[in-house]
């Protein structure tokens, strides 16, 4: 299996190209002419489809795609170009399974299947910014209280003593590490201090603060999880480069982090769901990840929760988790906010389609496109973690059928999704708890999907 | 085929991204003495114009859009030496120098900004991505740009864009320029609160903004 220094190599000898000839002359045609050629369709009728012949037939493409387009290195502006024997051999010897945490919170992040109905590993909370230290000690405390949680991400600070954080700055370099101290201070006071962290680190863009702020005295141990992220769409920076080999030189996990565009570069659902599956052989290949986070987007809305893109999850997870051994957390951003019904609507069909489709592992979707300051609560990672549960117990049909639901109720309203609150506004901010109203619309949307079929039981 | 013919191919073409045919009916043009102008005007713009609409909508992607751009900046590359020839001028709408800022290597979105703005008739010098902000104005003095376009994608880099205008007033040149801003996080308060003179959602928003903007400097 090609080890890191060969990607180091091969970015180094790669052919060399300009940036746009790889985006219009390699990645756009290539990916147009391999959905036609394996014949990939859009079922805009059913998000979630139910056909392993078809899932298996994304993996072939996204095989051929990888063996076909590479990666291209921005830095040496040449393709890291794997061949399709070299793939196949890193799907083969990658061993599908990723350990996290410590002591009691210790565990094994494995793989599910489609219409597997074992829980999948359950990440709660978010990086979405937060404006003060204390509201991110009791979201972190609120995550790590939720017993059935299995890894954790903590929200970056906004500022440091008023400075903004700016990326690349050194005051990014002090928000960094001061977010890794609140964070591990929370889950010892929630009583969970082995709790892994997995979106390491959360404020750091650079691959200086984010190899400073690691240094263990701050706190962080090889069995926390750091993100390292390719650029949409198929490529890859130094920056990322070096927080890998550090990473790997220390023994801790890389988290490969990936997020195809549906309507950028990848075109239309059909082009999106090969490069979704392709990115999961990616995330062993080239990003040599522990486990993997993967967030399909739409270009226009900046969500997850549009029908074609529930379509390009469900695909493309049941062809990585049929084919891939590699644990990936699936994210999705939502267009509504906190303290709306659209929100829980969204959140519920998303988890639906990724969950009934073999996601490993799901994360809390995230409210408000992830982009709203102080945007995100403990009370969507609640509902996350029940929804994932009970969306465990459906296969893909029913998941499907669900899904449909849940799209007539907020479909049309995506343009003009509600931003929602912040925690200040919903939560009181010293006690950390929420409001009755907000306690109350959650109470209410749960038992509306209760009587679409839904069993939190 | 006769002139109407040859203005709704060039459409076409735009449309459907071919480049090289896109050449060939401009070298249509050039032998029926065709107005180059009235060539791009009525046949290539309208051909953007359809297929900026078309993306706008969700009904076409960026790859169509791109290979569109390529289309008609392949009939441009004939067409321009003949409008010289001619001794006419090709109006420009103004010079927009855009980028992303310091920090952030995110492009789509300023691609596809750069990309229309470009084929609606604007002067657009694209610095890419991971822009300190003095090297920005640097390129807008030494270009003399019109507008300056910002582009940020994460919240850790949106304070750039207020650097960008921070610096000009402080360089006191701020009202030599518009600054626009755009980007995941960023929304028309942001714009307000860092005093940027507007902020496009999209880029078919972002054309329209810079024409507003330009029809108040004459």
């Amino acid at each position: 299996m090609t080890n890191f220094l060969d990607i180091c190599e091969k970015a180094i000898h790669g052919p060399i190209m300009s940036e746009r000839d790889f985006d219009m002359k390699v990645f756009m045609p290539k990916l147009n002419e391999l959905v036609r050629k394996y014949g990939i369709q859009y079922d805009r009728e059913n998000p979630v489809p139910c056909d392993d012949q078809a899932a298996d037939n994304l993996f072939q493409a996204a095989l051929e795609f990888l063996a076909s387009v590479g990666i291209y290195c921005q830095d040496t502006n040449r393709l890291i170009q794997f061949t399709k024997e070299e793939i196949l051999d890193g799907i083969a010897k990658a061993p599908g399974q990723c350990h996290l945490g410590e002591g009691k919170d210790a565990k094994v992040f494995g793989m599910r299947k489609p219409d597997d109905q074992k829980i999948p590993w359950l990440h709660v909370g978010s990086g979405i910014v937060s404006t003060t230290e204390e509201m991110i000690t009791n979201k972190i405390e609120a995550y790590a209280s939720i017993p059935e949680v299995d890894s954790i991400s903590i929200p970056a600070l906004d500022s440091i003593r008023g400075i903004p954080v700016a990326a690349g700055s050194p005051v990014e370099l002090y928000a960094a590490i001061r977010s890794v101290k609140i964070g591990r201070d929370a889950l010892i006071r929630a009583g969970r201090p082995g709790l892994p962290i997995c979106n390491l680190v959360a404020t750091a863009a650079s691959a200086v603060t984010t190899i400073a702020a690691s240094a263990p005295q701050f706190g962080l141990r090889p069995t926390d999880g750091w993100l390292c992220g390719t650029v949409a769409e198929n490529k890859l920076e130094y920056g990322t480069m070096n927080k890998i080999a550090y990473l790997l030189n220390w023994g801790a996990n890389v988290g490969a982090e990936t997020a195809p565009i549906l309507g950028g570069y990848c075109g239309g659902p059909a082009g999106t769901a090969i490069v979704s599956t392709a990115y999961i052989m990616i995330g062993i290949l080239a990003l040599k990840g522990s486990y993997q986070l993967h967030f399909p987007v739409h270009f226009k809305y900046g969500c997850s929760t549009t029908r074609d893109v529930l379509w390009v999850v469900s695909a493309s997870c049941q062809a990585a988790s049929r084919n891939v051994p590699m644990p990936v957390i699936w994210l999705g951003y939502m267009a509504g906010g906190p303290n709306t019904k659209m929100y829980f609507y969204e959140s519920a069909a998303w988890l639906l389609a990724a969950t009934a489709s073999g996601a490993p592992s799901v994360q809390t979707p995230h409210s408000a496109k992830a982009v709203k300051i102080d945007g995100f609560t403990p009370m969507e990672c609640q509902f996350g973690v029940d929804m994932a549960k009970a969306a465990a117990k459906c296969d893909r049909q029913q998941a499907n059928h669900l899904v449909k639901k849940l799209l007539e109720k907020y479909e049309s309203q995506i343009d003009k999704a509600p931003s929602g609150d912040r925690y200040q506004d919903c939560y009181n901010v010293t006690t950390g708890k929420p409001s009755e109203a907000y306690v109350r619309l959650v109470k209410e949307v749960k038992e509306e999907l209760s009587g679409m079929g839904t069993s939190f039981a | 085929m006769d002139k109407n013919q040859i203005l709704e191919k060039l459409a076409a073409v735009v449309m459907d991204g071919t480049e090289d045919e896109a050449k060939v009916l401009a070298q249509a043009v050039v032998a029926n003495k065709i107005d180059p102008l009235e060539a791009i005007e009525q046949g290539l713009s309208k051909g953007m114009e359809i297929i900026g609409g078309r993306f706008e909508r969700g009904e076409a992607y960026l790859p169509e859009l791109l290979m569109a751009a390529a289309s008609f900046n392949a009939a441009m590359a004939v067409l321009k030496p003949e409008i010289e020839a001619q001794k006419k001028q090709l109006v420009k709408l103004g010079k927009v120098l855009i980028g992303t800022v310091k920090g952030d290597v995110h492009s789509i979105g300023k691609d596809i900004v750069a990309s229309v703005l470009d084929t609606s008739g604007f002067d657009v010098v694209d610095m890419g991505v991971d822009n300190p902000s003095l090297n920005i104005i640097q390129q807008a003095e030494k270009i003399q740009a019109d507008v300056i376009a910002l582009s940020s994608v994460m919240t850790t880099t949106m304070p750039a864009q207020k650097e960008v205008i921070d610096t000009l007033k402080e360089m006191g040149i701020r009202q030599k320029y518009f600054v626009i801003i755009g980007g995941g996080p960023v929304n028309p308060e942001w714009a307000d609160r860092i005093g940027a003179d507007g902020y496009g959602k999209s880029a078919i928003d972002a054309v329209a903004l810079v024409k507003g903007l330009m029809a108040k400097k004459k």
